[in-house]
């Protein structure tokens, strides 16, 4: 393949002052903006009646005797074992006992999950109008302008995405357009935020969707779920563990350990 | 890495971990755009660009591990490039934040080549 | 971060900004060169390669700044807990105190003293010393009133 001359492209010096930095410093204020206003938007966690707090508590007790149950001597952990499971399959810890077969409620009509959803709701939407805001004030005021080139080669492919907005079919795909600036400041300014606002930030979308995915905790008592289903679920887990004690042989590791 | 039963019989202190990864990947993602700095200003380009930031990042661990690691854990006697007493894994200590600071290196890089080499 | 770590990194932050600047001159320069020299002759394959003392100006910069950077992180924390234990009861608070002297936020006092306060843990003979030493003066002190 014949060596394709490098592109140069004349660019006026003013590009970096009127479109570079308003977009750098637009994005980073957004990312403060919105982190105080998750702040301020937290609601406080609702208070539980005693009953379902019993119910969650109980399931957690289940899982913790499970996970630590080389710290207990086997016959401690077997009298907690059968207490736990004939408790968990009578239903014992169940908040309302005798809907125990039902099917759970519909989410949409109980007021207590709403409440839930509306914390879920305002958390998405600190996220999107930001951003939707901030892409149509670029597309309005910079598309069109080819402002840097990206120190690394692409394939053609991310033209259509780099260079939004500049139809010139021959461009090499590493001029990018100031939408794709928008895009890089997204991924890159994370560390920029962990800076300025310290490590636990709301600031970045990249952090809060990273945060959707493993909330287990959140959506364990979350609507919809049975809590008979889980207890089941807990007491056979419970039933098959297999009990060892970490104190099994400690008198051999001491006196390996005290060898001179 | 330890198995299940040494895990248990000598148990982790988990905020611990939490501080001691949090104080390494705070510190890898400052340098890392740092890194971007300098390579924007240098004018590197696709693999030496990428190639120079692999190099300072396992520079940066292998100064924060004589600077904070070292002298406490050659102390209580471990070997020298243990990281055991402070981290969970090797692994986890030299590479686990290439992939944190990349998006922040490109971002600054990107930035400081088109300012220069304008 | 302490004041030698911060003064550091701020001049290597002075000597990166000088060879950014260095490096942007000289790239500006380049470009009017190529432009005049296009103008002239027609071959304008002038390789721009910065100068090597803007380049280990960068390199000196960049290892300053990391150093100081290095030196501003918080000390860490034993992971294993017979070691971060044994660490508490030795040092107190002492062990919990950042760069700048200040004792960490998190620090919730000694995590074992809920332990030190149990019956079975209580140092019966050390108390009744006490307690005889406090009969011969205050509470003695108290009976000659």
């Amino acid at each position: 393949m014949a060596q394709v001359p490098v592109q140069t492209i004349h660019r006026d010096p003013q590009l970096f002052y009127w479109i570079l930095f308003p977009i750098t410093i637009v994005m980073i204020l957004t990312g403060i903006l919105r982190h105080y206003a998750t702040v301020l938007m937290a609601s406080a966690p609702k208070k539980l009646d005693q009953k379902t707090t019993r119910e969650q508590r109980s399931l957690l007790h289940g899982m913790q005797v499970r996970s630590s149950f080389h710290a207990l001597s086997k016959r401690s952990f077997n009298s907690r074992r059968d207490a736990l499971i004939t408790a968990y399959e009578s239903g014992a810890y169940l908040k309302d006992p005798e809907r125990k077969g039902q099917p759970p409620a519909n989410p949409m009509t109980d007021p207590s999950s709403m409440e839930g959803m509306m914390g879920m709701m305002k958390n998405q939407m600190a996220m999107i109008i930001p951003n939707t805001l901030i892409m149509s004030w670029i597309n309005a005021f910079f598309s069109g302008y080819v402002i840097m080139k990206l120190p690394f080669p692409l394939t053609i492919k991310f033209k259509s995405m780099l260079q939004a907005g500049v139809a010139t079919k021959d461009m090499d795909p590493r001029w990018m357009s100031s939408i794709s600036w928008y895009f890089l400041c997204i991924f890159g300014l994370q560390s920029v935020f962990n800076f300025i606002l310290g490590n636990d930030n709301a600031a970045s979308q990249m952090a809060q969707q990273m945060g959707q995915m493993g909330p287990q905790t959140a959506q364990m008592f979350g609507p919809g779920v049975d809590p008979n289903k889980q207890f089941l679920a807990e007491a056979e887990n419970i039933a098959v563990v297999d009990h060892y004690s970490v104190l099994d042989g400690v008198e051999d590791r001491l006196l390996e350990g005290i060898r001179v | 890495m330890p198995s299940e039963l040494e895990l248990q019989i000598s148990p982790i202190v988990q905020e611990s971990l939490v501080h001691n990864t949090r104080t390494l990947v705070n510190l890898q993602s400052l340098t890392a755009s740092l890194f971007g700095v300098s390579a924007g200003i240098l004018g590197l380009e696709s693999y030496s660009g990428f190639l120079y930031y692999l190099i300072f990042s396992l520079i940066t661990s292998a100064l924060f591990y004589v600077v904070r690691v070292a002298p406490t854990s050659i102390a209580s006697e471990k070997p020298p490039l243990d990281t055991s007493r402070y981290f969970r894994g090797p692994v986890e200590f030299w590479t686990g934040g290439l992939m944190n600071g990349l998006a922040g290196f490109i971002l600054t890089w990107t930035l400081f080549y088109g300012l220069v080499s304008a | 971060m302490t004041i030698l770590s911060k003064t550091i990194t701020a001049f290597g932050g002075i000597l990166l900004a000088h060879a950014c600047y260095s490096a942007q001159e000289h790239s500006a320069l380049h470009s009017l060169r190529v432009a005049t020299a296009a103008s002239l002759t027609s071959s304008s394959t002038v390789a721009n390669s910065l100068p090597i003392d803007v380049v280990i100006e960068t390199i000196v910069a960049t290892f300053i700044i990391l150093l100081g950077l290095v030196l501003g992180t918080r000390p860490l924390r034993p992971i294993q807990w017979r070691v971060w234990a044994g660490k508490i009861e030795r040092e107190g608070e002492d062990g919990f105190k950042d760069n700048n002297g200040e004792v960490n936020k998190d620090y919730m006092g000694n995590p074992f003293n809920f332990i030190e306060s149990r019956p079975n843990f209580v140092d019966i003979r050390k108390q009744r010393k006490e307690f005889a030493e406090w009969v011969r003066t205050g509470g003695g002190g108290q009976s000659t009133r």
